[in-house]
């Protein structure tokens, strides 16, 4: 496998590839190198931060029912607590080796979106994402419509028996299987009976509550009978809809913002076969067209696939927590607070006027004091130090950070400076940056890694 | 010399030189009709207890479910026999006592939804309680009217879902001086001397060149335009009155900008709401005085439109906290020179006639006032924005 091959599926699946990782894959056949990346994800390893201290509240409770004062508490307490999940998730997606269920995970976070104001919920929910990302569909499906984040997120808890709610049944074919437009109204209405009676513990246990369940008939895709959740989602995925409906989204995420219909149909069927994930995802990896130059380096990153980047070339200590997660929001996309149930859009719509300023400047930000030299080629940035320290006192004072320079030069040791550019960007630069860049001295490999990094090319994928 | 008697003046001057007439008169007609009508938009956000805010204290319903949390008689400004302001409110009292100020009452929806985000999303996407839209009501007035990404501006630090459109985004700024020195290193400005290919945003790459070239010289724009002029006018020491004095000065500078977007935090009263409302209220009131004020000085106000909205209204009946619940529909205040009905746009909510919850019953769709805004003060075509046709109020 070419190298330039393996950095596009590294960069997709994961988030870029470092020299020294690529090195010692250099050569293998794609069959290799697509099972090692199964073989590594083949463990789970659950993301927690310590939640003892909700845990205590809950079993020092008499009842089950939250008195306001105990709510509130529990909620200030998550305040911080998902300060903490977020930035150990950012440290996750940048560290660890179960790559690609890691960039599962956060693709199912913005398929099976949820939100909740209780970190115990919302940590357990995002293990739930974790443990499926490559596993059974049809398994992952019953598990999002019990977990405790998700009755409450789309209201099943209030769907009732006398008082239905069609929150999660329209939810779940418009944004989980389906797609808009592929059921009726009344598959909703009727739907959302079978639905009825599910809610959790406070301890975020699905509970089925007996009392508020409909065990009448419902009618349901043209059959009759007393289904419940588990045997609805049983007959969407009867659908190949479905199949078609999650490979486009794959397909958009890890391939190209626009659909192939002919690659499509490709996975779906694989995908209907047995609704395997991490049987549709070896077929999308290992398929010519997966390595088809057209899809290369074409997708633009999201924020979070643009800043574990960074991290993954420079490792990067962020000094404060709170800092990580408004460099998030300002970006457009912050780990568990989605815009709504559609999730984020992607694409073309994470860049405006805002966010395509501060990603320009946010690589030297974070890792330079601010700098990017611009130093006339033959010449020598003399005055470096002293104007770093300028320029960081001047606007890098907002980001407290500390950028591991050295483990970036072991691992770009042994690459030539001109080198670079392929390590660090996925597409080619365009004529009127090359030819700035080449007027430019290339001081050091970090000045040169920043200056690369600051281009518009840098946002590539 | 005001600043539109400046403008004429130096176009006029221009023109003598080197612009023919025909473009010279072309010009005024575009500022005189087209010109410069500006809509802001201030967002009370958590949930305002609207009952709270225009007080019915002649109702005895009011006083029986609230019974450590009304508004005593004797306390409130009283605008008519029935209903009257919180006393927080008093500067805007002024405002109404001068006919700038119209209340609509029992503003909501269909369905309505009593969770923060989902109420808001729907207010600021402008679509039916069951559908989700990925693109607000001013993003899809920029997708089809705006010329520019700062013909709207939200003055914070990123945008609202109201403010992002299908294909254009507004701009997001609460310190033009910052936005513009982050865009301004010489190096953005080096890697594309060359970059004029018509053809830039048919691939993402070209798309990226072309929203950099753009948000560079709107940065520059913003910054440069807004900084000719100083504000004289006090505001409120607090964040509220921080926005609406950049806002001021952006539209006091004449900035192309259309829409204008702030916000207001923290009206998700559930404990002792007494006290954390009614400061919240005198913030909101103070500023929008300032505000109007500032605007005024500057022959500015008669051509703007502030719409002030809540996500939300809260339950009639008082919880065990001293605090509300989330409901439902509320009061949407509109403020402006050019109000066809002053005062009370229509009654106010029955407290005999409420839904299962004990929440209020709304009368008059949200949208219908977006329509009427988008219709009669930006004069585009409401259809086009809000993706459906909504029958218009008649309040400007």
């Amino acid at each position: 496998m070419k190298d330039k091959h393996i950095q596009h599926l590294y960069r997709r699946i994961g988030f870029g590839i470092l020299p020294t990782d690529l090195e010692y894959l250099s050569g293998k056949s794609r069959k290799e190198i697509v099972e090692d990346v199964f073989e590594a994800s083949n463990t789970i390893s659950t993301l927690e931060v310590d939640t003892s201290e909700i845990k205590d509240i809950f079993s020092g409770m008499m009842s089950e029912k939250l008195d306001p004062q105990t709510r509130m508490k529990i909620q200030k307490i998550s305040r911080q607590k998902q300060i903490e999940l977020n930035a150990a998730w950012i440290e996750r997606l940048s560290s660890s080796k179960e790559i690609l269920r890691e960039k599962m995970t956060l693709f199912w976070a913005n398929h099976f979106v949820c939100e909740d104001n209780f970190v115990n919920y919302i940590q357990q929910f995002n293990n739930t994402l974790r443990k499926y990302a490559l596993g059974d569909f049809k398994t992952f499906v019953n598990a999002i419509s019990k977990e405790a984040a998700m009755t409450k997120y789309l209201n099943t808890k209030q769907n009732r028996k006398k008082t239905p709610n069609e929150n999660f049944a329209r939810e779940l074919m418009e944004l989980f299987t389906l797609g808009e437009g592929h059921y009726t109204e009344s598959d909703i209405k009727e739907s959302a009976k079978a639905f009825t009676g599910y809610s959790h513990n406070v301890r975020g246990e699905f509970v089925f509550r007996k009392w508020a369940h409909d065990y009448g008939d419902k009618t349901f895709f043209g059959k009759t009978g007393n289904f419940n959740g588990e045997d609805i989602i049983d007959i969407i995925l009867e659908e190949q809809q479905c199949a078609i409906y999650i490979c486009s989204k794959l397909y958009r995420y890890f391939v190209n913002d626009s659909i192939n219909e002919k690659h499509i149909n490709e996975l779906a069927e694989v995908f209907y076969k047995d609704y395997n994930i991490e049987n549709v995802m070896r077929h999308m990896l290992l398929a010519d067209w997966f390595y088809d130059d057209e899809n290369i380096g074409n997708k633009i990153k999201s924020p979070i696939e643009f800043l574990v980047g960074i991290k993954t070339m420079v490792p990067t200590d962020f000094k404060k927590k709170k800092q990580l997660i408004h460099i998030q929001r300002l970006l457009g996309q912050t780990l568990l607070d989605p815009p709504n149930v559609a999730g984020w859009k992607g694409g073309r719509n994470w860049i405006d006027s805002n966010t395509i300023v501060l990603r320009l400047k946010l690589p030297s930000l974070l890792l330079n004091g601010a700098y990017i030299s611009k130093i006339k080629e033959g010449q020598e940035d003399k005055q470096i130090t002293m104007k770093k320290e300028t320029f960081k006192k001047k606007y890098g004072k907002h980001f407290s950070t500390e950028p591991n320079w050295t483990y970036f030069s072991k691992q770009f040791k042994n690459i030539d400076v001109a080198a670079m550019e392929q390590y660090i960007l996925a597409c080619p630069i365009s004529k009127d940056a090359k030819t700035y860049i080449n007027s430019l001295e290339k001081v050091s490999k970090q000045e040169y890694c920043v200056q690369l990094m600051s281009l518009p090319e840098y946002q590539m994928c | 010399m005001d600043r539109r008697k400046f403008l004429k003046q130096s176009s006029l001057a221009s023109s003598l030189f080197f612009v023919p007439s025909f473009v010279k008169a072309f010009e005024d007609v575009a500022r005189n009709t087209l010109g410069y009508k500006r809509l802001v938009i201030i967002q009370l956000s958590g949930g305002n207890d609207g009952l709270n805010t225009i007080v019915p204290f002649r109702n005895d319903i009011y006083y029986k479910e609230r019974p450590t949390l009304n508004i005593a008689k004797k306390d409130v400004i009283k605008l008519n026999d029935e209903f009257g302001l919180n006393p927080s409110l008093t500067p805007l009292k002024r405002l109404y006592d001068q006919g700038y100020l119209s209340i609509i009452n029992n503003v909501g929806y269909p369905n309505p939804i009593r969770s923060h985000f989902r109420s808001m999303d729907i207010w600021q996407t402008a679509s039916d309680a069951d559908t989700f839209s990925q693109s607000g009501w001013i993003g899809r007035y920029l997708d089809t009217y705006g010329k520019h990404p700062y013909t709207a501006i939200e003055v914070d630090e990123s945008l609202s879902l109201a403010m992002k459109g299908e294909n254009v985004n507004a701009i997001a700024t609460k310190d033009p001086r910052a936005f513009h020195n982050l865009s301004k290193d010489p190096y953005f400005k080096s890697i594309h001397k060359h970059q004029n290919d018509p053809h830039l945003s048919e691939h993402n790459l070209g798309y990226l060149y072309k929203s950099m070239i753009a948000a560079q010289s709107s940065a520059k724009y913003i910054y440069e335009t807004s900084s000719t002029v100083s504000t004289v006018q006090e505001y409120p020491q607090n964040k509220f009155g921080k926005q609406l004095k950049t806002t001021a000065q952006f539209i006091n500078s004449g900035l192309d900008t259309k829409v204008f977007y702030t916000a207001l935090n923290g009206f998700d009263t559930h404990a002792n709401q007494l006290n954390k409302q009614n400061r919240l209220l005198k913030q909101y009131a103070d500023g929008v005085e300032a505000f109007v004020k500032d605007l005024k000085d500057n022959g500015t106000f008669k051509d703007t439109l502030i719409l002030t909205f809540s996500e939300f209204g809260r339950r009639v009946k008082q919880n065990a906290s001293a605090g509300t619940d989330h409901g439902t529909a509320n009061n949407v205040f509109v403020i402006g020179e050019h109000l066809k009905k002053q005062g009370f746009y229509n009654n106010a909510p029955n407290l005999n006639n409420l839904d299962d919850n004990g929440d209020l019953k709304f009368e008059i769709d949200f949208r219908t006032i977006y329509a009427t805004v988008l219709d009669k003060w930006l004069e585009v075509d409401d259809k086009k924005v809000l993706n459906k046709s909504f029958s218009q109020l008649d309040f400007i």
